[in-house]
């Protein structure tokens, strides 16, 4: 393999080097994705453009409305910040679910959400969260909801001479409980085979809001708004538990891997959307 | 393949090579550095026994280019000992047989300090779930467990790297 | 004392330090990078084969294609350790996807893989099959001449009057067992380094059986045995996987080809899985009992998939017979143990060799037997296992044998006579099952070693014993050490080394330990012998009247009349004394036709038991609690012995619950630990146990093998327990226990 190897140290540096490269370049941030398609002779970039040292990508920011985050932020970083712990806990047990320590300690969110494999964590619960994802290049800057961005199967709406420099995650709704439930069919150490990511607000015993996601048995995290529906006002009581439980078993369509047949990831989406609301009714946080 | 020079921090020393430029950590180390402990089984991030420490936390070097870590602190497991002195981690795999064929050992050790770095006194949960990265197909994981306890009641100074 | 200690590896400081000089580590002047074209077809006659632009690359040294074979004389194109019907590369077939097609030395990997991309390869592709018993199937595609249907061995049991068993049978239970293939995945993958020089040969390989190695080398190339040197270092992880010839034939193959520079073949971990397999297995169990539970007949088929080559399958395929018939009073069984030729990479020996398949089987066959008895399955078993004296199915008479103590070991670490509740109101239950297996060693084999003992009281042991992490050197030197009755620090191992170590017939079996280890024992009170001889004239008395112990020669009416090893050779002007040791069985053998004779010289011995739970929405079992336990007769080593217990248990945890080569159209789909996943830190039970038991009188038994068949059967017999579901094939994966259960609900209702 032969490529240029650039290590840009500022911003506009590396959208330059994009635009001059245009799909010729793979952008290299934490690597373990990148490294390992070049490794395997997946692909065969002209170009490998290491945005590490670009300053000002590596953050993460609370703010009244919501966080920031920047895209090179490694999983670990995410995992580990007291902030994001007491804020939006969901994101944080959820990068801290993906894969082993040391890929945590080199991936990056933003690595993450380009890549767009549906057999990971962090897409589903950015889905949940209601993430945007902005995006620069030397044409200007965009900003645009995540399910607007991951669009397919390890598709993204990233243009080639795009970055993704920030992540934004609204201010969760007071008095939520969220969790990730990450569902694997094989080894501890398995990549998802259900991934199912909730957000509940709730007054008393009513819930107010739900925000349910699955992922990892689909192409795309998905959410079903009209399903969510049903929740807003009642209680979460088994049957109505049991009636999202069964949408979307049923709305979603299944793929098959290694990990399971498409029959069984729909018993599992039954199975762990029943779950986590279960988890968000009794409290937890 | 193009060739491109970097400078290596390894184990404390300076290194300046000449490299194939899309060349992995692990190879560099293994051919360039001759620095055996650091291998290569599975070529994707799975097995562990490639963990090396970069600025003292655990990467895969099978997915790691050279070029990405110029510059940056690695140790490997022959900088772990000082001084003909074994690091307390790797005595206390010894005490408690915490390997078999030892082909994993290095990966686990090096774990095993950087979490300890990060947690020096983690509970069994904490200390299954952080070395959950690092296969050992022999089995040795309820020694090394043992040996992990056992490290839990060093003084920092002794521990650190 | 040394024996019963539990000292910690002799090269423990290499090992945390990552010193340990593997094969996989070794770097030679001058040497060169070895890489494999395989094919991608499973069944296809070659048309064309062209290198001769990959020739080009610059920094390309040499390729090896079946033309380099088609001359007069060596090197000879097939090989084999029975029958010689591998190629080194594909000659005018191809046999399987993964296979060998043309080799490449080259300066660089990378060279080697641009020259790779540069091969052209044409051929005819040709009906395959992949499923064993299909391939015995009139109409299939034959893969050797030699073979018709596809058989490659067929071994046969008959003992007693079957008819008349099955006869007097008050309840016939028929049924039908899967194991998959698997992959032994030792995380140091087959090494190979090897250097012609003044036409002869030096290999450096990861393997576990030098003297294979050395031997059929020597035949490829028509060498005499002493100009092939075959050196072992020690391996990370063997497992059976290099056990026979793997690669070795291909480096040497290339190191010809080259002239004198050393060639290095090292597979990667994808190619591991095309090398070499665990015999996916198809087992059909007949028995027949009496309403108390106990045998009057059971017959047994066994479909073992070989793969496309011979390879270890024409020897491991009877003693699979032998494996799959359990530990337990029968008077009439029959087996036909049947290796079959398929277009798959090549099985061969996986730990406990052949084991686990028949293991997996009888002891699930066991439970259903008890539960449509109503007879506990610990009960039931305790009728039925066999005791010292007994006659198993060879015919031959059983010694040293603990079957009830192992089982009720087990059994009783679990707790299976306290109360235990299956149900607490969620989703997940839990069960409780127990198993238990028998297994032959190799019944004629030999070890020899030698020892030496010099002026500074320091002794070497010169041995062929594979070091994989089993701490074999280390036991080895523990004996030595109290038979010698110094210190072990003073004992330093070297080996294997075909030219400086003496034979050993190989490193796997379990064998190790008590055929070396009674080899050590010989060399020692040779040696010993030699310190009363040599000591004899300086000590004015009788060597007769000399004892030996305790790092001392001493008068044995006067002990205080002694002198240290190392005296005795100063004053003597010895430099060293060397004294050889073996230690060999002979058994026997198995009739061909019936399999009556003798089998091994002693029986291996395990058991576990086991709690899991079994989360009934999804289908996934958790192992809790598991217990093992080993008949060791002797414990050299407690730790090691305890890694090994536990560390089968862990194995056998991946064939259970998580393991099985994914196979499409012949093409291996999962060849990488993301899609093969085996058992990390978290998969293990929280609660893993184990005992290796002893016997008064007993001396060492193997134990590198015996607690991992067990596993799948207990984890399958507890699965029943939690949620009344009988898999029949491995492995229990969450899908395939959500489905079954599912099934059973709906024939509920």
């Amino acid at each position: 393999m032969s490529f240029d190897f650039l290590q840009p140290d500022s911003l506009s540096g590396a959208l330059e080097a994009l635009a001059a490269y245009g799909d010729e370049a793979k952008v290299l941030a934490g690597g373990t994705a990148v490294v390992l398609m070049l490794q395997q002779r997946l692909i065969a970039p002209a170009a490998l453009i290491n945005i590490e040292r670009v300053p000002d990508l590596n953050y993460i920011n609370l703010k009244p409305e919501g966080m920031h985050i920047g895209p090179l932020t490694k999983l670990r970083d995410i995992e580990r910040s007291t902030a994001i712990q007491e804020h939006c806990p969901l994101l944080s047990q959820t990068c801290g679910e993906v894969a082993n320590v040391r890929i945590r300690n080199q991936a990056t969110l933003g690595g993450n959400l380009a890549e767009a494999d549906y057999a990971s964590d962090p897409p589903t619960t950015l889905l949940a969260l209601e993430a945007q994802v902005t995006t620069t290049s030397v044409r200007g800057t965009r900003c645009l909801a995540l399910q607007d961005f991951h669009i397919g199967f390890f598709t993204t709406t990233l243009e080639p001479d795009e970055l993704i420099t920030d992540i934004f995650i609204p201010a969760c709704p007071l008095e939520s409980r969220m969790t990730y439930l990450k569902y694997k069919s094989r080894s501890s150490e398995d990549r998802p085979c259900t991934g199912v990511a909730a957000l509940a607000a709730f007054d008393g015993k009513t819930c107010t809001e739900l925000r349910l996601a699955v992922g990892a048995a689909c192409e795309v995290p998905q959410r079903l708004p009209n399903i969510e529906n049903m929740a807003k006002g009642q209680t979460l009581n088994d049957e109505l538990v049991g009636e999202i439980a069964a949408g979307y078993a049923e709305s979603i369509e299944t793929l098959e891997d290694i990990r399971g047949s498409a029959w069984y990831r729909t018993q599992m989406i039954r199975t762990h959307v029943q779950r986590v609301l279960e988890d968000v009714r009794n409290g937890h946080r | 393949m193009r060739a491109r020079s970097v400078t290596l921090q390894v184990n404390g020393q300076t290194h300046y090579l000449k490299i194939p430029a899309g060349q992995i950590l692990v190879e560099t180390l293994r051919e360039a550095l001759d620095l055996g402990g650091t291998r290569n089984s599975c070529d994707i991030g799975m097995c562990g026994t490639c963990t090396v420490l970069v600025d003292g936390k655990a990467v895969s070097s099978c997915l790691t280019l050279t070029a990405q870590v110029e510059n940056k602190p690695i140790t490997t497991i022959e900088g772990l000992s000082q001084n003909g002195m074994l690091h307390p981690v790797q005595q206390a795999f010894i005490d408690h047989g915490a390997y078999q064929c030892a082909y994993c050992t290095p990966g686990l050790i090096l774990s095993t300090v950087a979490l300890l770095d990060e947690q020096p006194n983690p509970d069994d949960v904490a200390i299954r779930k952080y070395l959950a990265g690092n296969l050992c197909r022999c089995g040795s994981y309820v020694n090394i467990l043992n040996a992990v306890r056992a490290c839990r009641t060093l003084d920092d100074q002794s521990r650190s790297v | 004392m040394a024996i019963g200690k539990s000292i910690p590896m002799l090269d423990s400081v290499a090992r945390v330090t990552g010193t340990v000089p593997y094969a996989s580590n070794l770097k030679l002047p001058d040497m060169l990078v070895g890489k494999v074209f395989r094919s991608n077809v499973p069944h296809a006659r070659i048309t064309k084969l062209d290198v001769s632009a990959a020739e080009q690359v610059p920094g390309v040294v040499a390729i090896v294609t079946a033309t380099d074979f088609s001359g007069e004389g060596p090197p000879n194109l097939h090989f084999g350790s029975t029958y010689q019907d591998q190629p080194i590369v594909a000659a005018d077939r191809i046999r399987f996807i993964g296979e060998p097609v043309a080799l490449i030395a080259a300066e660089s990997t990378a060279i080697a893989e641009q020259a790779i991309d540069l091969i052209e390869l044409e051929y005819e592709e040709l009906p395959a099959v992949f499923d064993a018993e299909e391939a015995t199937q009139p109409g299939a595609p034959q893969l050797h001449g030699a073979f018709p249907n596809n058989v490659l061995r067929h071994s046969k049991l008959r003992h007693g009057d079957i008819e008349a068993g099955f006869a007097a049978a008050v309840k016939i239970i028929e049924e039908v067992f899967n194991s998959p293939a698997a992959q032994q995945v030792s995380l140091e993958t087959q090494v190979a380094v090897a250097q012609w020089k003044d036409n002869k040969l030096t290999v450096w390989t990861g393997s576990q059986s030098p003297y294979t190695v050395r031997r059929v080398l020597a035949a490829i190339f028509d060498l005499d045995l002493e100009d092939v040197r075959v050196i072992v270092p020690p391996l990370g992880g063997g497992f059976g996987a290099k056990g026979n010839i793997r690669t070795q034939p291909l480096a040497a193959a290339l190191a010809w080809k080259v002239g004198d520079r050393p060639v290095k073949l090292v597979l990667t971990r994808a190619e591991e899985f095309f090398t070499v397999t665990k015999h996916a297995a198809k087992i059909v169990m007949k028995s027949g009992v009496r309403r108390d539970g106990t045998f009057t007949a059971r017959k047994i088929t066994i479909f073992w998939n070989g793969g496309a080559y011979a390879s270890s399958s024409a020897h491991l395929v009877p003693a699979g017979m032998l494996r799959a018939i359990g530990p337990y009073r029968i008077p009439a069984v029959r087996v036909d143990s049947y290796g079959i030729y398929t277009n798959l990479p090549i099985a061969g020996a996986y730990r406990g060799a052949m084991s686990s398949q028949g293991v997996f089987a009888h002891e699930s066959h066991m439970d259903t037997i008890a539960h449509q008895l109503g007879i506990d399955p610990l009960t039931i078993r305790k009728k039925n296992l066999l005791h010292t004296d007994d006659t198993f199915a060879t015919g031959e008479q059983l010694h040293d044998i603990h079957f009830v103590r192992c089982l009720e070991s087990a059994a009783d670490g679990l707790g299976w006579h306290e109360p235990f509740q299956r149900e607490n109101g969620t989703a997940k239950k839990r069960g409780r099952g127990v198993a238990i297996m028998m297994k032959n060693t190799i019944a004629n084999s030999s070890s020899e070693c030698r020892i030496t003992l010099d002026a500074a009281g320091r002794v070497t042991l010169f041995i062929s014993t594979v070091e994989m992490g089993q701490g074999g050197h280390t036991a080895m030197a523990q004996i030595a050490a109290e038979a010698l009755g110094i210190p072990v620090e003073a004992v330093s191992v070297q080996g294997p080394d075909t030219a400086k170590t003496p034979p050993d017939t190989q490193t796997a079996s379990s064998r190790n330990t008590q055929m070396m280890g009674n080899a050590v024992l010989d060399g020692a009170a040779s040696l010993r012998r030699q310190l009363a001889e040599a000591a004899a004239p300086i000590i004015e008395w009788l060597p007769e009247e000399l004892s030996v112990a305790d790092g001392y020669v001493f008068v044995t009416s006067q002990p205080q009349e002694r002198i240290v090893y190392a005296e005795v050779l100063r004053r003597n002007n010895i430099t060293a004394l060397t004294a050889n040791g073996k230690f060999s069985t002979n058994v026997g053998k198995l009739d061909s036709e019936t399999g009556q004779g003798i089998s091994t010289p002693d029986w291996h011995q395990g058991a576990g038991a086991c709690e899991v739970e079994v989360d009934t929405q999804t289908g996934k079992v958790t192992v809790l609690r598991y217990h093992s336990s080993s008949f060791a007769g002797l414990v050299i080593n407690p730790m090691l012995a305890g890694l090994q217990n536990d560390g089968n248990v862990i194995f056998g945890l991946g064939a259970s619950l998580l393991e099985e080569i994914a196979i499409d159209a012949g093409q291996i789909t999962n060849p990488n630990l993301s899609d093969y996943m085996i058992p990390s830190f978290l998969d293990i039970p929280v609660e893993l146990k184990n005992v290796s038991l002893e016997a008064e009188g007993s001396s060492f038994h193997g134990i590198g093998e015996m607690t991992l068949p067990p596993v799948a059967p207990a984890i399958a017999n507890a699965v029943y327990d939690a949620v009344g579901v009988r898999i029949r094939d491995l492995p229990l994966t969450a899908e395939k226990v959500l489905r079954t259960i599912e099934e059973q609900n709906d024939h509920a209702r």
